[in-house]
């Protein structure tokens, strides 16, 4: 009984985990080459921080729900199956949104903070104890959470991955693909992010957060190709599953949508308004508007690979 | 039961053999105890088809929970089919009929009013009186089907004094039966088992019907002990498990055995001891047979000569462990019987009779009969008029099609009630429509059933039954090699307002003033069916073991002494028939090329799936869902020319009617035929799954019988097929 | 007797089949499988044109494999291997996230929506339980599935599987499964 059971809701978990994960990634990363408050990578860190706990929750909301009997989540914790990456994963997530919580509570300008707990109602008034300035926290957290953001942005691959009975995802790549496209999706929701808030973005920030996006797109790119190269060369199981991207129900999707549109058109526009600056010391091009489609296009290309390969994966079978 | 446990497991879970009680821990797959379920396990017969396979019931808290095969029955073997698998839902078929229904609209408008069952006895024969006032007594028809209490309605029938008992082989296998009757004096089982050739036309024995011959066949088949050699237009499994198969053209299978018949008697490869010893007439056999050469034949039957000479050479050398399998339905053509009686001819001539592997004349149990007060014979005549028609039929089955013409014709008398018991006449008669003019004759019409077939959709009052499984039926002896008695025990008491045959049977009786005719209870019926078997205790093992095996079977030979005189006319088996000859018929198998479609129109042949077999498990949610929709099978060249692809919706039109319903092109078939299943769609809106959706055969089947049985002939139809 | 472990399996001469469906019926009943689902299937080809037609019928459930890769993805532990080699789903911890039918190669798996758990063959469990042979195996008409314990070299399993010649499916999956089918 072949049947798709993992649908939008898994695919959009994948997305939102895989964005948690980047946000932290970038917002740790940019945390730890800070040199002083002013420095332009302030903001990255700050609304990477205050971001990355949100996606990763929602999309916990939407595994949850995907669950047969959404109430027996809790049973994911009463269990740790080393075998399973699921149950790694469920652990996993739960560390990481916890530090990634307190990066976020560490990274709350002191103004909110004080603001919310003169809001609180008496009753709760002993948590005011926790109305303390954690910004000396911010750098430790970021060296504990870059690994599990990592982890997570991983973990959302070998949950496909490390099936072995669907050929489509039967390599490692997939876990690496993830990844990359997780860390990059990050880096766009960041750009979007700081490009939309009051004040005008800086040019440090910008060239920053493009040439992270740079680097983790080429990566994917270059883990895609061998991606392909290595199923056309391997068993003819998994030949034939990627025949679901070349001429299957997903190619389309696969080709136009998510490596031309998702991927190679947002790097070639990134390489593009970098170029100058990085190699003639030239200007940095900004323009809003294009910047913002990029980025979208990078999320959405996020979003689509996560799509092709939930889908097709398991529709690819061992005949 | 120990039979079933294939291993010893420690003490607490093996369940008690017989109906004993025991509570046990019910445990989900070994986990912790769920609860305490008091389990019992009540042996018993299937009924969900006619073959008497025995079955154990589980039943957890009163609720049938699963019916499992009893291994002890020789016959059946441990086998349960799907459909005896599905019994249970005949049980808890939330559309079944669960209490006495009195019809308020028009026939066929399913407009129906419950009723206590005083009144609808009383309804019923008020009626009945009514009709035997002004018509006599024949002017009843007392329709009834093979099971277990089919006795006692037909008793009530006859006690009525009407003539007019009408069963179904007529529709069925009253050709093949009749054929090796008027040949060996009876109608013998085949070892398939022990067979090494068998030939089989059309008799699709591994698809159509799961019965003890299926195991038989299916397992010398697949071990290679046997050659299977089959004859059909269609590609059904048992083709599929073939070692050779034959899409031979419609019609043509008495040319092939023929030839076959022919070259065994001139290469002088038939069993001359036993044809001497055992045989009358065949110097006039040998004779008759010389024009059939396999030329001929090939040229009839679209099979290769020399195949057809192939076949005849490797049949007669394993003979007598060769048989020209009979099969079960045998209203094909309308000389079907000639067709089934060159089939006996041809096992006779080789020796295959009453030896391992041959045909076997059934082996006999004696039961003890409960004597009850005897009736006067019906003095009217039968209205199917058996004797100017079919002289040489079995009278007491009577002939359906014929029948049915006299019946609307009013001759030789008014026929103007209806007793029907578990049949279903409007699906099981060809021409729907002409049924449906006999229904509308009818001043009354009462129906013993336990759902609401097409049939008691156009009745006037309704006895729901008691299902096989609620009910206590007498015992019956399972013919064959292996006979064996076997027990219908109540597993759990009616769940619904419902009552098993013979207390139907009582109440009308009651109030047609024939109660002394039916003066007894099951109990005291049962227990002098079984009171003499020589077995301790002989109810107490049936009731415990579902089964008696009587010892010394299987046994052969026991016909094969020249004193021993066969119930024919001559008292030997009779290649060449006086008794054919002096009732007007060919006395030896005579040929005639069938009708061939006319252009633009394609033969209509009909075939069954085991699961659905008689029309009444179509409605069964566990089995319907294997094949929730009928569908018509047409050759791909065919569809081509008639620009009809798979799954396109067909009109199926006959001189009688029209049908449409999806197309399934395939390559299963041939070109010159299409093909149906039976069992859809059905007029009564209470078979909900099949409540017009596909399409009925009895629909488009035209009217066509066979004219020495007397049995329909089903494959003579043809169809013009168009894309709508 | 020596103290081997038993290991539970199932021998398929898919030869035999017929495709009667008695072994699907038998173990709806069994385990009260819901319509459109099922526990057992029967994989059915017709291949060739007229009249030279081949067909053929192959029997399948859950493997139980050695390797099972079901069990391996389950998160809490609910899909689990018992000691004589008969994968089973503990339905109380099962938190239905269908994890393991997509880990089957087999799609031996459905997932139940009324009881919002994922459900497979578990060779009849509790008939094991009681000393009785799976449904399907019982009810065949055929008798093409002979089950036993693999590790007893005396039971027509292991006979079976010392003399005659077998294939399994989708080996290269790498499970180990074990449902043998007869050559």
């Amino acid at each position: 009984m072949k049947t798709i059971e993992w649908g939008f809701l898994i695919v959009s978990y994948l997305f939102l985990g895989g964005l948690s994960a980047g946000l932290f990634f970038a917002s740790g990363l940019a945390a730890l080459l800070q040199k002083n408050e002013q420095s332009g990578t302030d903001r990255i860190a700050r609304f990477g921080a205050l971001l990355a706990p949100l996606p990763v929750a929602v999309g916990c909301l939407l595994l949850v729900f995907d669950l047969g009997k959404w109430y027996r989540f809790y049973k994911l914790f009463l269990h740790f199956e080393w075998t399973s990456p699921m149950s790694i994963g469920a652990w996993l997530l739960l560390a990481f949104s916890v530090v990634s919580l307190l990066c976020a509570y560490a990274w709350v300008p002191q103004e909110w903070r004080e603001r919310f707990f003169a809001a609180l109602p008496p009753r709760l008034a002993f948590l005011r104890r926790v109305n303390r300035d954690f910004s000396a926290w911010r750098k430790p957290l970021a060296l504990i959470g870059l690994p599990m953001a990592v982890g997570v942005g991983i973990y959302t691959g070998v949950l496909l991955g490390a099936v072995q009975s669907r050929p489509f995802w039967n390599t490692n790549l997939v876990a690496q693909m993830f990844l990359f496209s997780a860390l990059s999706s990050g880096c766009a929701a960041l750009i979007l992010t700081i490009i939309f808030s009051k004040g005008s973005p800086e040019v440090a920030e910008l060239r920053l957060l493009y040439m992270l996006d740079i680097c983790f797109l080429a990566l994917e790119f270059f883990i895609v190709v061998p991606y392909m190269i290595h199923g056309q060369l391997s068993v003819q199981a998994v030949r034939e599953s990627l025949h679901l991207i070349l001429g299957g129900p997903f190619t389309v999707v696969f080709w136009v949508f998510f490596l031309g549109l998702g991927l190679l058109l947002p790097l070639g526009i990134e390489i593009r308004e970098t170029m100058p600056a990085l190699l003639r010391n030239g200007r940095f091009h900004y323009n809003k508007h294009l910047t913002a489609v990029t980025a979208v296009l990078v999320l959405s290309g996020g979003f689509l690979l996560r799509y092709v390969f939930v889908f097709a994966g398991q529709m690819s079978a061992f005949k | 039961m120990d039979r079933r446990k294939f291993l010893k497991v420690a003490a607490g879970g093996a369940a008690g053999a017989g109906v004993a009680t025991t509570g046990f821990l019910l445990t989900t797959a070994g986990e912790k105890p769920a609860s305490v379920v008091a389990r019992r396990e009540v042996p018993t017969t299937c009924e969900m088809c006619v073959n008497k396979c025995s079955m154990i019931a589980v039943v957890e808290d009163g609720v049938i929970k699963k019916l499992n095969p009893n291994p002890e029955n020789p016959k059946s073997r441990g086998m349960l089919c799907a459909r005896g698998n599905a019994g249970i839902q005949q049980v808890y078929d939330p559309s079944r009929l669960k209490r006495p229904l009195i019809r308020v609209g028009a026939r066929g408008e399913g407009k129906w009013r419950p009723a206590s069952w005083e009144e609808a006895f009383d309804f019923a024969a008020q009626k009945l009186a009514a009709v035997k006032e002004k018509y006599g007594p024949q002017g009843s028809l007392w329709s009834s089907t093979e099971s277990f209490q089919e006795s006692f309605f037909k008793s009530l029938g006859l006690a009525f004094g009407s003539p007019n008992v009408e069963r179904h082989p007529t529709l069925c296998l009253a050709s093949v039966n009749l054929a090796y009757s008027l040949t060996y004096g009876t109608m013998p089982s085949f070892d398939l088992q022990n067979a090494k050739y068998i030939i089989i036309s059309g008799a699709n024995r591994l698809e159509s019907f799961i019965t003890p011959d299926t195991m038989d066949l299916i397992q010398s088949a697949t071990d290679r002990k046997a050659r299977l050699i089959y004859l059909d237009p269609r590609f059904t499994v048992t083709a599929a498990k073939a070692d050779e198969w034959y899409p031979i053209k419609p019609g043509t299978d008495l040319a092939f055995i023929l030839a076959m018949l022919r070259v065994i008697v001139e290469e002088d490869r038939f069993d001359k001891e036993f044809v001497s010893t055992y045989c009358v007439g065949f110097e006039q056999l040998a004779e008759h047979v010389k024009p059939f050469t396999p030329e001929w034949a090939a040229f009839e039957t679209e099979i290769p000569a020399k195949e057809i000479v192939r076949i005849a050479r490797e049949f007669s050398d394993a003979a007598p462990r060769a048989v020209y399998y009979a099969g079960r339905r045998s209203s094909w053509y309308r000389d079907d019987f000639s067709m089934r009686r060159a089939q006996a001819i041809l096992n006779a001539i080789v020796g295959s009779w009453d030896r391992q592997g041959g045909m076997v004349p059934n082996g006999k149990v004696e039961l003890g009969e409960l004597l009850f007060l005897p009736w006067d014979d019906p003095v009217a005549p039968r209205a199917d008029e058996m004797d100017k028609n079919f002289p040489l039929a079995a009278k007491g089955d009577g002939a359906y099609l014929t029948l049915r013409e006299n019946v609307l014709a009013g001759t030789p008398y008014p026929v103007k009630a209806w007793m029907v018991h578990k049949q279903d006449p409007m699906n099981m008669l060809p021409d729907q429509a002409k049924t449906i003019r006999m229904i509308e004759q009818m001043d009354f019409i009462g129906v013993i059933d336990i759902q609401m077939s097409d049939t008691a959709w156009y009745a006037d009052v309704i006895f729901p039954e008691s299902t096989f499984l609620e009910r206590q039926d007498p015992v019956e002896i399972l013919p064959g090699i292996w006979p064996v008695v076997v027990m219908r025990q109540p597993v759990i008491p009616p769940l619904h307002d419902t009552k098993p045959t013979l207390e139907i049977v009582q109440g009308l009786a009651k109030r047609l003033n024939l109660s002394q005719y039916f003066d007894y209870t099951i109990e005291q019926w049962v227990h002098e069916q079984v009171k003499d078997l020589p077995v301790n205790l002989p109810l107490e093992h049936l009731k415990q073991h579902g089964v008696y095996v009587p010892p010394g079977f299987p046994k052969y030979g026991t016909t094969l002494k020249p004193e021993h005189r066969f119930v024919t006319k001559s008292g030997k088996i009779e290649l060449f028939s006086e008794r054919l000859k002096e009732a007007g018929y060919d006395p030896l198998p005579v040929y005639q090329s069938p009708q061939q479609p006319p252009a633009g129109k394609l033969r209509l042949i009909l075939g069954r799936r085991a699961y659905i077999t008689q029309a009444n498990s179509t409605n069964n949610p566990w089995l319907s869902s294997f094949q929730p929709e009928n569908d018509l099978w047409l050759h791909p060249t065919v569809a081509e020319n008639m620009g009809i692809q798979d799954g396109d919706k067909v009109e199926v039109s006959s001189s009688v009617g029209t049908v449409r319903l999806k197309s399934r092109v395939t390559q299963e078939i041939r070109p010159d035929c299409v093909f149906m299943l039976h069992g859809y769609g059905k007029r009564s809106k209470w078979q909900r799954l099949v409540y017009g959706v596909g399409a009925a055969d009895a629909q488009i089947l035209e009217t066509a019988w066979d004219k020495v049985s007397g049995g329909a002939a089903f494959h003579e139809t043809f169809v013009k097929v168009r894309k709508v | 007797m020596a103290a081997r472990a038993k290991r539970y399996a199932l021998v398929i001469d898919a030869r035999k089949c017929i495709n009667c469906k008695a072994c699907v019926v038998a173990c709806r009943a069994e385990n009260g499988v819901p319509l459109g689902k099922s526990r057992n299937w029967i994989n059915e080809e017709i291949r060739g044109e007229y009249p030279r037609l081949l067909a053929t019928f192959e029997p399948e459930q859950c493997h139980h494999c050695q390797d099972p890769a079901c069990v391996r993805v389950c998160p809490t532990g609910a899909s689990r291997q018992r000691p004589d080699g008969v994968v089973v789903i503990n339905q109380s911890d099962c938190v239905g996230c269908r994890y393991c039918m997509i880990a089957c190669p087999y799609d031996a798996r459905f997932f139940r929506e009324d009881s919002g758990v994922v459900e497979k063959c578990d060779l009849c469990a509790s008939r094991l339980d009681r000393g009785e042979l799976p449904a399907c195996v019982e009810t065949c008409p055929s008798k093409l599935r002979v089950f036993g314990d693999m590790n007893d070299p005396s039971s027509d399993i292991a006979k079976l599987l010392a003399t005659r010649q077998y294939r399994v499916k989708k080996e290269e999956a790498g499970t180990n499964p074990r449902i043998f089918y007869l050559l």
